[in-house]
């Protein structure tokens, strides 16, 4: 039954989604005016996927710190989150470029993107049998910086070339190709 | 085993491969097994990288942010936010969330046409339980057109978004009173529809209320 009382009918059809979206929205809106709550709310809701791609981005040594970067980042720039997208969007770009300006520092400059073969053969040419394959997720993180950034930010992430090379300063032909290479290298290691 | 179009397999993945290239690409994979195979093997590769499970740090790293941010030092975030028991966005969704409910209530009431009233009680005319949030009281219209005077004054101290919460949510109690108003206007005597009224009325007045001080106090 479709009642006409203002606001019911639009719950009917919101979507799940939506609400929790419109629930973080509103808690990124009180965390923004100091509420700390509302920001361990948000920190908790979202700490699994910020962490995962820091881990994939950079490795696992300095995963835990980037990744409490990445929310002190978010905190100070709250008031700049006006609800346009998702928090989840905002903030997964936000972590994206803190984890890029981290590279330097831990000297996985703009070079790094000329990787060696010996290094994405050193992926590939691991054993393939199933007892000696190895996690697909310690495969990802035994590419070569470059390829291993632009297949997390392509394959997984899902960002495009165009955008790739925006954010890591390359060109779009060389995140195709970074990308052909970290999945060749990846084969190796498919369950079979 | 590689050869000229190995390279080239990604793209077509990908659907980046267009015209000739593509047209030539596939006519190739049609008698190579090799690149059929590589083809394959790609494509199994993009739908693990998909499937990845997100996995949360093998330690909470919450204490270290909440010290970084300066939230370890204080049991609440703002002493303004101490003042209530609620901050205004919970009791602006609280208030719409039984606004809803009632107001679907009323309607449904108003859709049945009037009932008599109960034999119990005797009342001729519709007696509210709190004076103060009758609809025509002047110093209930006083206090509210106070507070909307102070909130307007004070709005720009509140966070954009808050504001935005604030407003949808007075817009919805406005309506939940107009349509229990409506629905009086053809059932007066109906009890519930009284006590609803009074009640949206009373959630109207607390939320600009807390509100009004919420934003005076950011001054």
């Amino acid at each position: 039954m479709e009642l006409t009382t203002p606001g019911v009918a639009t719950l009917r059809r919101d979507p799940d989604q939506r609400a929790l979206g419109d629930a973080e929205t509103a808690d990124a809106a009180l965390a923004a005016s100091g509420d700390g709550r509302a920001f361990e709310r948000l920190y908790r809701a979202h700490v699994a996927r910020v962490h995962s791609l820091v881990r994939r981005m950079v490795g696992p040594d300095h995963a835990d710190d980037i990744a409490q970067d990445v929310f002190v980042r978010a905190w100070t720039k709250l008031a700049t989150f006006r609800g346009e997208a998702a928090f989840g969007t905002w903030l997964h770009r936000l972590a994206v470029n803190v984890i890029l300006a981290r590279r330097t520092t831990l000297g996985t400059e703009r070079s790094r993107y000329d990787d060696s073969a010996d290094r994405l053969d050193g992926v590939a040419g691991r054993p393939a049998a199933p007892e000696l394959s190895m996690d697909f997720e310690e495969a990802i993180g035994r590419l070569p910086d470059g390829a291993r950034q632009v297949f997390v930010l392509h394959d997984i992430e899902g960002y495009r070339h165009e955008e790739i090379a925006d954010m890591l300063g390359i060109v779009a032909g060389t995140s195709k190709s970074q990308l052909h290479h970290a999945r060749m290298a990846l084969r190796k290691h498919l369950e079979r | 085993m590689t050869d000229q179009w190995t390279d080239r397999l990604s793209e077509y993945l990908d659907g980046e491969l267009a015209g000739p290239e593509r047209t030539a690409l596939e006519a190739h994979l049609v008698s190579c097994d090799a690149c059929r195979t590589t083809l394959d093997e790609l494509r199994r590769v993009v739908t693990n990288a998909r499937a990845l499970d997100d996995r949360p740090p093998s330690a909470d790293l919450w204490p270290v942010v909440a010290a970084r941010i300066g939230l370890a030092a204080r049991s609440q975030p703002r002493p303004v936010v101490r003042r209530f028991s609620f901050t205004v966005p919970q009791l602006a969704a609280a208030s719409v969330a039984l606004a809803l409910v009632a107001g679907g209530a009323a309607w449904l009431i108003a859709r049945r046409g009037p009932v008599a009233a109960p034999v119990v009680i005797s009342r001729p005319t519709p007696t509210l339980l709190n004076a103060s949030a009758y609809p025509g009281d002047s110093r209930y219209l006083a206090q509210v057109a106070d507070l909307e005077r102070a909130l307007a004054r004070d709005r720009g101290r509140l966070d954009t978004a808050t504001v935005r919460v604030i407003e949808r949510n007075l817009r919805i109690i406005d309506r939940a009173i107009r349509n229990a108003q409506s629905a009086l206007a053809a059932d007066p005597a109906n009890s519930y529809l009284n006590l609803h009224l009074a009640q949206e009325m009373r959630r109207k007045l607390e939320l600009l209320r807390q509100a009004a001080t919420l934003a005076g106090a950011r001054s």
